[in-house]
């Protein structure tokens, strides 16, 4: 009796196994990846209402971060500044830029200006700035160097993961609580640890700091949601 | 071989006591295992309705998954927008609250209060503990305004004839109504009020009669305390005031007064009467409690002897308890026995069997002269708190624990009542009739007729904070601002003068009796505060040390929430015994009725402690509040005590072998109660501890029209109420209604078996044992509250699990102290408007599934038949003991373990925590709760409205369900309103989410960041000693409940948690709960009919019973739980 299949359906199975499983697999991945912070959040860069470009006010002219974001040392909120705050200098300088016309009209009609949103953790997380701030963690740690952008953008994945590694490890991101708004600021701008004799690094002065000042960030729930 | 751990066995006869929280218990039903044996009520996992199983329900969800496709496009994060302020409001810190000093106007005074805004928001109101009358504590009323204010059925439109129409017309009206009344001097107008203390609105009272000589000036309010005020006047003269010092009081004799009720003792009454009653070393005094009622109360329940009396009988027994005191007095007590020869001799011989009792208070009363106090109370007639008074005077409290004070000027007339109102109408002098507040139509004293009265008035115009019966035969409706929305000012019960502050603009536009008096005179209704400061710089002028500089004044005022200074001073007057006869003579029948005859009941209407006199009725959080005696939620009922249920034939809720359910359903539980031509129809609740014939039901339920909450809610009790009877019907019939309504009482959800959950003893057995410690092993050194009942026979704990580290500075404990825990419920309603905790409707209740954190246990306790101290006549005279109980926090906690999905954990700071979003519903946890504190959200109460059942679509199935869930057939989505009063910092759960207590984490993580922020490069993490607390401690009037670090072993709660009379509950367990209980003590006198009994608990004398220690083999036995943990050491565990 002549063989019904021909010899080459022998492999037949282990390959299309093997290739189902492949096809499964990167779907599965592909999901996934599609669903992680990394990839809806970071590079997330809308366009503002208002063209505001960080680099040329904190670059050029060297305003601190908490000259807009007034409150970051004692609420749980940066807060975005108000109209008025904008208007503290553009009634002066650039007082008829047509970029700046929305502010302008805001401060009028008191109608506030809506930026969009980019940085959100989820309701149920309750995330402090001021417990940060106060406490040797940079603005850069979680922002990225935002000094620089021109247009905002999400630097960081802001998940839990992502935060947990900072809690679990903070003498990698700890600073001075003096340098935590100069997001320039290098281990090494302190100089020449003694005990080593070579520039700091920043294990050495965030391991020193996290004993010096007992920093314990939470790592159970009740940490973060309430 | 398998071991299985069997619980110590219960061992009743240690005890002489027998502790249970219903019926059903007591007599251990069928149907109250079945609550017990469950960590939720039976049905309470099942769905609703008939035809809808749990499989159909996930079939027709899998189809119609399947149907709405599986689409990505809700993966992707919607453009949200970040809106700041355009210019900064001044105070305000994006993300902070800010704190408001104001108060809450009441029919006693006011009740200081701070309140929390949060983005120019109110969402939560504490005690201002500035004020000489505030702890800092609140109660139940003042913690559930909130929800009032955001009330979505709030009356939100000017009404005329009915029909929404524009402010402008209304203020237009006002203006001609003035015109026209300009001319005549104010006849024909007639102004009616409800009391608040405000001197602002006296103050415009003033210029109106300047302006209208002619004008009707009327205060109505049905539960304003009127007697007392009579009788003072009639023995004290005008201008006086008395008030009671608990605090200096040794000896207290309540004469159906109670004064622990929040409302009618204030908070300084449970707050002094409680720091008198705290023991925490054996050289504290404790104070004695006598209480005469006819219904359990919560101060009945502090009682530490407690008669049962009608409520009509009350000032018989004032008579005879007067004879007593005058005779033990001699010659020191004429002036006593003058007014006492007023009444006929018949009367002090109706207690002839109370005569041993009276003896003994009357001789406990004399040996506490002038540290004794005697009180009657606040409906009892006027000639009832003469007597008191004359008592009280010729005892020596007066000066001491009786206070007489000066009370303001008002200024102005006499208020008319409402019944000369009421006459004025009949004589056509009222055209116009302005009614400020109050709801008439629904209470004003049945005999005025007070709707067909206000029919035949041409014009009324109603200010009404809801659109309701009274707004309904209104020409014009005016939407009320709350008093979160306006500024007003007021007095608290001292005199002190309290601000309200505005905390939100009126939410739907509604204006102030202040600014429609302002309207009438001619201004234009102010929203700013230039009327009350004009008055504050008038009243503060007369006060010493006011500054100079009127503006900085102000400012203090308005920090403060108070003017330093301006409290009433005291009076020189004395009791005018001669005044008192004449007072009297005039009024002792009518005042003194003779007992009810045989073949009648007494009624007695009774002020709710849920929904005051009907105001608040709408507010779900006090609905769903459990009545702190009997336990039901949603509903009024006539409440009786068994032996008047069987003479009358009454088929009662809630009882007796087989007619007993466990939902509170029996059959035909409806009784008609007639007194004259008046029928009224309710629910009957049986209710142990009442007195016999006599029954009593509660005003404010079976409102007719209010909002979506109110409606089908109880019976409404105001049509038994009369000018004659205000308070009780002396003689009524009753008789069964063969009909149904469903109760809901929840005392039996979450029940425990009893293993002396609750202990009390004798004050006198806590001072002869304190200090004394059993076991010489530190790890089992037990103080002898530790030993009691069982807890004597308890092998050592040995745990199968590593315990983690607590090395964390801050470790937060819990002590709660049930010598002074009075049941009042203010912690239960702070917890729900702290933690954003849902209301879930009455059906919902009677399914068990209720969602407040704290739950109130509520014990009778009756000597055991067996007991050598049993005596068969006080097996109606049961004792109560309340314990709050809410999660313990145990460091070894068994709900932990068996997550599946780590959703609950605990914290380096001892905390046991819940991530909300991370919980799947299994509900293993609340399974293996030994105290059954956890809650689960069997539906998204918090994303669908519940209910009041009226004709529609699949009515038919939930008929007879006021107050329902209605699943998808109920309005989707929260108010918007609504959302303005949940917590910011505390997560909205969603369907399917278990949660329970947290120890208010949101205020730990915020002190705590508050103190990171003072550390900064510092390592100063410690948060100050005891500078915050949960907001069920915080609320507590009686200071029983406190919060701190334990680790600190200074801290408040590490203190009291080392006082003799701690103890954990369920210690056997090993779970090691961070909350403790300190006993309750009893301080009975000793010459007093069955003092013995009174809190006596055998101590647990461990050779009595043989230890109960691990058995062999599986047993047959059943057990409650099993809990694996307590096997023999590790390496013998087999499963």
């Amino acid at each position: 009796m002549a063989n019904i299949f021909p010899r080459w359906t022998n492999t037949l199975a282990p390959k299309a196994i093997f290739l189902g499983g492949l096809v499964v697999t990167t779907l599965t991945l592909g999901v996934w990846y599609y669903f992680t912070p990394k990839y809806t959040r970071v590079g997330y860069m809308p366009t503002q209402p208002v063209p505001f470009q960080h680099s040329l006010h904190v670059q050029q002219l060297g305003l601190d971060c908490r000259y807009c974001h007034s409150f970051v040392e004692v609420s749980a909120h940066s807060n975005v500044p108000t109209t008025q705050t904008c208007m503290n200098c553009h009634t002066a300088i650039k007082a008829q830029s047509p970029k700046l016309q929305p502010v302008r009209d805001s401060y009028a009609s008191g109608k506030p200006v809506e930026w969009v949103r980019i940085h959100r953790v989820p309701d149920y997380a309750y995330f402090n700035h001021s417990a940060h701030v106060n406490r040797g963690v940079s603005c850069v740690s979680c922002h990225g160097q935002i000094n620089e952008m021109e247009v905002v953008w999400q630097d960081q994945p802001q998940g839990m993961a992502w935060c947990l590694n900072c809690h679990r490890n903070s003498e990698q991101f700890l600073r001075p609580v003096t340098e935590v708004t100069h997001l320039d600021w290098k281990p090494a701008d302190l100089g020449t640890n003694p005990a080593t004799g070579h520039p700091w690094t920043q294990l050495e002065i965030g391991s020193k700091l996290k004993a010096a000042w007992n920093v314990a960030p939470p790592v159970t729930c009740a940490g973060c949601h309430r | 071989m398998k071991r299985v751990f069997q619980h110590p066995p219960e061992t009743p006869n240690v005890n002489g006591r027998k502790y249970w929280r219903s019926l059903g218990e007591l007599n251990d039903t069928p149907e109250f295992r079945g609550w017990l044996e469950r960590e939720f009520p039976a049905g309470a996992a099942e769905m609703e309705g008939d035809g809808l199983s749990r499989r159909n329900f996930l079939q027709l969800m899998g189809a119609s998954l399947a149907l709405a496709g599986f689409g990505l496009s809700g993966c992707r994060r919607p453009e949200t927008y970040l809106v700041p302020y355009t210019k900064a409001v001044e105070w305000t810190i994006p993300g902070k609250n800010v704190l408001y000093a104001t108060s809450m106007p009441r029919r006693r005074g006011a009740m200081p209060l701070v309140a929390t805004t949060t983005e120019g928001r109110p969402i939560k109101l504490e005690g201002n503990s500035l004020h000489p009358l505030s702890n800092g504590a609140t109660d139940p009323y003042a913690q559930c305004a909130l929800l009032d204010l955001y009330d979505p059925d709030r009356a939100r439109f000017f009404l005329e004839g009915g029909k929404p129409v524009d402010v402008a017309k209304f203020t237009a009206f006002m203006k001609g109504t003035r015109e026209s009344l300009l001319a005549s001097g104010g006849q024909g107008a007639a102004i009616l009020v409800e009391e608040t203390f405000s001197p602002t609105r006296d103050r415009l009272r003033a210029e109106l009669s300047q302006e209208f000589p002619n004008l009707l000036w009327c205060v109505y309010d049905p539960l304003r305390p009127f007697n007392d005020v009579e009788a003072t006047r009639a023995a004290f003269g005008d201008g006086v005031r008395l008030t009671h010092r608990f605090d200096r009081a040794d000896v207290i004799l309540s004469l159906d007064a109670d004064f622990l009720n929040l409302d009618e003792g204030g908070i300084e009454a449970t707050r002094d009467f409680s720091n008198r009653r705290r023991v925490a070393s054996a050289e504290d005094s404790m104070n004695r409690l006598y209480v005469v009622e006819n219904r359990y109360t919560i101060t009945g329940g502090k009682a530490d002897h407690r008669l049962r009396l009608p409520a009509s009988q009350v000032g018989a027994f004032a008579v005879a308890l007067g004879r007593k005191v005058a005779g033990l007095l001699g010659g020191a007590g004429a002036p006593l026995g003058n007014l006492l020869g007023a009444f006929p001799a018949e009367m002090a011989g109706r207690f002839a069997k109370q005569d041993q009792w009276l003896t003994e208070v009357a001789a406990d009363l004399l040996a506490a002269r002038g540290k004794g106090l005697v009180l009657a109370g606040e409906r009892q007639p006027a000639g009832v708190h003469l007597l008191v008074q004359a008592i009280n005077g010729v005892l020596g409290n007066v000066g001491h624990t009786v206070v007489a004070h000066a009370s303001e000027s008002r200024g102005g007339a006499e208020p008319t009542s409402i019944s000369g109102l009421a006459e004025a109408i009949d004589a056509r002098k009222v055209q116009t009739l302005f009614i400020l507040g109050g709801n008439p139509v629904y209470n004003a004293l049945a005999n005025l007729n007070w709707v067909e009265r206000q029919k035949s008035v041409p014009t009324v115009v109603r200010l009404g904070y809801y659109d309701d019966e009274t707004s309904e035969h209104a020409a014009w409706h005016v939407p009320m601002a709350h008093f979160l929305e306006q500024w007003g000012d007021t007095r608290s019960a001292d005199g002190t003068y309290c601000v309200i502050q505005p905390m939100i603009l009126p939410l739907f536009g509604g204006l102030s009796d202040l600014q429609v008096l302002n309207l009438l005179l001619g201004q234009d209704p102010h929203d700013d505060p230039t009327l009350v400061r004009a008055t504050f710089e008038e009243i503060g002028g007369k006060t010493a040390n006011f500054p100079a500089d009127k503006a900085l004044a102000w400012n203090a005022f308005l920090r403060d929430g108070f003017l330093p200074g301006s409290a009433a001073p005291d009076s020189e007057s004395g009791f005018n015994v001669g005044a008192a006869i004449g007072y009297l003579k005039a009024n002792i029948p009518a005042q003194f009725p003779p007992p009810t005859p045989e073949g009648s009941v007494e009624v007695v209407l009774i002020s709710d402690y849920k929904v005051d006199d009907g105001r608040y009725a709408n507010n779900g959080w006090l609905q769903e509040m459990p009545h702190p005696i009997t336990k039901m939620a949603w509903d009024n009922a006539i409440l009786v005590n068994a032996a008047t249920a069987r003479k009358f034939g009454l088929h009662y809720a809630n009882f007796e072998n087989g007619d007993y359910s466990a939902d509170g359903a029996a059959s035909d539980n409806m009784a008609e109660i007639t007194v004259g031509g008046t029928k009224v129809r309710a629910a009957v609740l049986l209710s142990p501890g009442h007195a016999d014939n006599s029954v009593s039901i509660a005003l404010g339920y079976g409102r007719r029209r209010t909002g979506r909450v109110g409606r089908h809610t109880g019976f409404d009790a105001y049509p038994l109420r009369t000018a004659q009877n205000t308070y009780f019907v002396p003689a009524a019939r009753i008789a069964p209604v063969a009909e149904n309504y469903q109760l809901v009482v929840t005392q039996q959800h979450q029940a425990m078996e009893g293993r002396n959950l609750v202990r009390e003893l004798p004050v006198a057995t806590y001072k002869e044992n304190a200090g004394f410690i059993y076991g010489e092993d530190e790890q089992a050194k037990r103080s002898f509250v530790e030993m009691m009942g069982m807890d004597a026979h308890i092998p050592p704990n040995v745990s199968l699990y590593r315990n983690p580290s607590y090395d964390s500075i801050h470790q937060w404990g819990m002590a709660i102290d049930l010598n002074t825990c009075t049941g009042c419920n203010a912690c239960v309603v702070a917890c729900q408007a702290e933690n954003n905790i849902p209301v879930v409707g009455k059906d919902q209740v009677g399914r068990g599934r209720a969602m407040q954190w704290i739950r109130i246990d509520r014990y009778y306790s009756t000597i055991e038949d067996n007991d050598p101290l049993h005596d068969p006549t006080q097996d109606e005279d049961p004792q109560i003991l309340t314990q709050p109980v809410t999660c313990h926090h145990c460091e070894n906690a068994p709900c932990e373990t068996v997550c599946p999905v780590n959703a609950t954990i605990h914290t380096e700071e001892g905390l046991n925590a819940m991530a909300y979003n991370r919980c799947i519903g299994t509900r293993y946890c609340s399974n293996n709760c030994p105290y059954k504190v956890r809650r689960f959200n069997f539906f998204n109460y918090n994303d669908r409205s519940i209910e009041p059942i009226e004709e529609g679509v699949m009515s038919h199935v939930w008929k007879g369900k006021s107050q329902a869930y209605l699943g998808p057939f109920g309005k989707n989505g929260m108010e918007e309103s609504l959302k303005l009063v949940k917590n910011p910092n505390v997560t909205v759960r969603m369907r399917g989410v278990m949660e329970k207590c947290t120890f208010c984490v949101q205020r730990i993580e915020e002190a705590k960041i508050t103190q990171l922020q003072v550390a900064r490069d510092s390592n100063n993490k410690l948060v100050p000693r005891d500078s915050f607390t949960t907001a069920c401690a915080q609320v507590c009037p009686a200071g029983a409940i406190v919060f701190g670090n334990v680790a600190d072993p200074e801290s408040k709660v590490s203190v009291v948690k080392r006082r003799d009379t701690d103890y954990k509950m369920l210690e056997y367990l090993n779970v090691r709960p961070r909350l403790s209980y300190q006993a309750r003590l009893r301080n009975p006198n000793p010459a007093m009919p069955g003092a013995a009994a009174v809190g006596n608990t055998l101590l647990g004398a461990p050779a009595n019973v043989p230890p109960a220690v691990e058995k062999e083999g599986g047993s047959e036995k059943k057990t409650h739980s099993e809990d694996p943990r307590k096997e023999a050491p590790e390496g013998q565990h087999k499963v």
